[in-house]
């Protein structure tokens, strides 16, 4: 508990800019993943690093600045995330069902 | 401050293995891991409750799920990725050009640092108690409504969950 | 905001209702919420409201917008015919009730005041959305269709996250007044950057979500894919609601900056209008053609939706209600003559030339597609032209000429792909047996065809209440 009194080192020493730079490096590498894998699992897994980057980089303005909404809205990311691996999961369920396969190339009945 | 660089990098090295290893299982467990590195530095931020929700939601109940998801389907024999060597690269290379473009644009804003912030720094932010009051008070609407959102989260799931009899037709 | 809790209501009630075993029941009474929540959305009328601390407001533009959504939710469930008699693999009380949760969400998009609610809005309809894309679980494409439709969403819905992350570091809040009052100084301070980067990224994801070009790829996928009555939904409730929530924005929290994103959209305006209507003159599928007519659309109304001038959302307004009607009532009548054409035991396509010969036998069914063609098309004394007239002259008043030119230019490109569509009806011979209406089906037709005409005749009727 006292420890929690305190204020951190990281926000004393590490410049917000840091943070900034990271969740833009992790933003991208999910970007990279979702262009280039063709598994839809690995896509939605790309698409969670995503969002990971996002509650990663409100949480540090959060922080920075002492406003507890950006917190908040982490908050509802995670949430919203959760019922959207819920549905996501049941459609990549019921399509190998059909074709025993998940990968997004075979599925070209719709051309791009 | 040496393990902060630490934590950073292994957040990094792990998510890139997210997206370069061949097996789904071995990028659910870097996933996993991810998510620890990122609880780690949201204790740095002194965001203790989003560390406990982040390990208890995305780490054990989200990715409990894809790896259920993917022991069903049985992915471990897995097939060679159809894609292209190609489109693979212009991705790649999409990727970084994003990339270069934030860092390039980012690296030269300028935050206040911590000492001319004043000192309306608060440690409690991040503390259940005052997210709690927040959230109840403020944001007492959206909270409801995300109840919506499971609910068609729910009923979703189920529908197209369900085996359904009958021919398959295209 | 009462339509909002009584819809949330009347969906869990929809569920329940699925449980009588009586499918007859489902149409009425979904029909009736709709109005009833139509009717206390009517009732905030020139009041203004802000509700829970700041979350949503309710306006004259507000009700506006939510009523536009709730007549294009009632005129599709009018046409849904209850999903047919198919006990086993049709389930509609689930797809009512998610219907009726996804206006939710798109009453959330129009009336937000805090980001948060923006993206729970949004999240509600694209969830709501993916689920009813793969109800055809059988069918590959309707499968195809979700996981394209779910993985490109979810991606967009990062980029949208993103950018509204970037905006809070800029300005601290996530409230739109404030953000409005707070980007001009945010601009001007330490870190422009970061607000000029998630203003575009929180305009890329809304753009994904109406689907412009270039963000436009997975629509004629996903439009084809769907059962044709979600794709009706899809391109009316979800494209008004989208508009709605850029338009608020981009009129309301990013004035302040106008200058960093207006010439990137007047660049992804022409590039949606080009795209949207040279692609669809080579369609062979119908379906797919009023996919790409929606793109084109999406064209239009962007070119009002930058505007900075608040009297435009009449504009965008009226050019929603005519499109939305006219869309519905194309697919409607694509329905019924596919459903006809695929029961005589011909495999269904859905081309244009399921329409040939439809004149002889269905003289109600091809006047009711010719009207809703020369609507979409923009041909005088329909409600389509006097919704590009008013978006014309908008974009003329204000002075841009390019986009306008490209516009018009393209506008006329667009008589030719739906006049196919008339022609075949008309002029080529095929068989369409006489096709037996139902009589609220019948009714819903006839309503649409002539709101088309009157509006057409008379568009101040309506342009004068926006």
């Amino acid at each position: 508990m006292q420890q929690m009194q305190q204020i951190p080192d990281v926000i004393k020493l590490i410049p917000l800019n840091f943070y900034v730079l990271f969740s833009s490096a992790l933003f991208c590498i999910g970007i990279v993943g979702v262009l280039t894998r063709r598994n839809a699992i690995i896509i939605f897994m790309s698409v969670e690093l995503m969002l990971n980057a996002v509650n990663l980089l409100l949480a540090a303005f959060s922080s920075y600045r002492a406003d507890p909404s950006g917190q908040i809205f982490v908050f509802f990311i995670m949430a919203v995330a959760a019922a959207e691996v819920a549905v996501g999961l049941a459609i990549i369920v019921m399509i190998y069902r059909n074709i025993q396969t998940i990968d997004v190339g075979i599925l070209n009945k719709l051309k791009w | 401050m040496q393990f902060w660089y630490f934590l950073t990098a292994l957040t990094l090295l792990s998510a890139l293995m997210v997206v370069l290893s061949k097996n789904p299982i071995h990028s659910v467990l870097y996933l996993v891991f991810t998510f620890f590195c990122i609880s780690g530095h949201y204790v740095l931020l002194n965001a203790q409750f989003l560390m406990a929700v982040n390990i208890i939601v995305y780490a054990g109940a989200i990715m409990v799920l894809f790896l259920f998801v993917i022991m069903m389907l049985d992915l471990r024999r897995n097939m060679p990725d159809s894609k292209s060597n190609l489109t693979k690269l212009a991705g790649a290379i999409l990727g970084g050009t994003l990339l270069v473009i934030l860092v390039a644009v980012m690296r030269k804003t300028q935050f206040p640092q911590f000492s001319q912030m004043g000192g309306k720094f608060d440690t409690q932010t991040g503390m259940v108690e005052n997210l709690g009051q927040v959230l109840f008070r403020d944001y007492l609407l959206p909270f409801e409504l995300v109840s919506i959102l499971f609910f068609v989260a729910m009923v979703g799931a189920v529908m197209l969950g369900k085996r359904e009899a009958g021919e398959r037709n295209f | 905001m009462n339509s909002i809790i009584a819809l949330s209501l009347f969906g869990i009630a929809n569920l329940f209702l699925g449980f009588l075993n009586n499918r007859k029941i489902l149409l009425p009474a979904t029909l009736a919420f709709v109005l009833v929540a139509l009717g206390l959305n009517l009732a905030d009328w020139n009041q203004e409201y802000l509700w829970f601390n700041n979350m949503l407001r309710t306006n004259n533009l507000s009700v506006n917008f939510a009523s536009v959504i709730l007549v294009a939710t009632f005129l599709v469930v009018a046409v849904s015919r209850g999903f047919g008699d198919d006990e086993e693999h049709t389930h509609p009380a689930e797809y009512y009730a998610i219907m009726l949760f996804s206006v939710v969400g798109a009453i959330m998009m129009v009336t937000f005041e805090n980001l948060i609610m923006l993206f729970v809005g949004l999240e509600i309809l694209s969830v709501s959305m993916y689920i009813l894309t793969g109800t055809d679980k059988r069918n590959l494409r309707s499968n195809e269709a979700a996981l394209k439709y779910f993985l490109m969403g979810a991606f967009a819905t990062g980029i949208l996250l993103f950018g509204i992350a970037l905006i809070y570091g800029a300005t601290g809040s996530f409230n739109i007044h404030g953000i409005e009052a707070l980007v001009l100084t945010a601009a001007g301070g330490s870190a422009p950057a970061l607000l000029y980067i998630g203003i575009v990224m929180v305009i890329i994801g809304l753009l994904f979500k109406v689907s412009a070009a270039p963000f436009h790829f997975w629509t004629p996928d996903v439009y084809e894919g769907a059962p044709a009555i979600f794709t009706a939904f899809m391109s009316t409730v979800v494209k008004t609601a989208g508009f709605a929530a850029l338009f608020r924005l981009l009129g309301g929290a990013f004035t302040g900056v106008y200058g960093t994103w207006i010439y990137i959209l007047y660049f992804l305006t022409m590039l949606t209008l080009i795209i949207g209507n040279i692609t669809a003159v080579y369609q062979q599928s119908f379906k797919r053609m009023l996919a790409y007519s929606s793109i084109s659309h999406a064209g239009y109304l962007m070119l009002t939706a930058t505007a900075k001038v608040a009297h435009t959302q009449s504009s965008i307004l009226f050019y929603s209600l005519a499109y939305s009607v006219a869309t519905i009532s194309a697919f409607a009548v694509l329905m019924v003559v596919a459903e006809t054409k695929e029961s005589n035991a011909e495999k269904t396509n859905e081309n244009f030339d399921i329409f040939n010969g439809l004149a002889k036998n269905n003289p109600l069914l091809a006047f009711v597609l010719t009207v809703s063609m020369l609507s979409l098309a923009g041909i005088p004394l329909t409600a389509g032209f006097w919704g590009k007239f008013f978006i014309f002259s908008d974009a003329f008043q204000r002075g841009i000429v390019v986009p306008l030119v490209v516009a018009v230019l393209m506008s006329a490109v667009g008589i030719y792909y739906y006049f196919k569509a008339i022609i075949s009806a008309y002029f080529k011979e095929g068989d369409v047996p006489a096709i037996e209406l139902k009589p609220i089906y019948k009714i819903t037709l006839i309503v649409t065809t002539l709101l088309t005409i009157v509006l057409g005749i008379a568009p101040d009727l309506v342009k004068s209440i926006f």
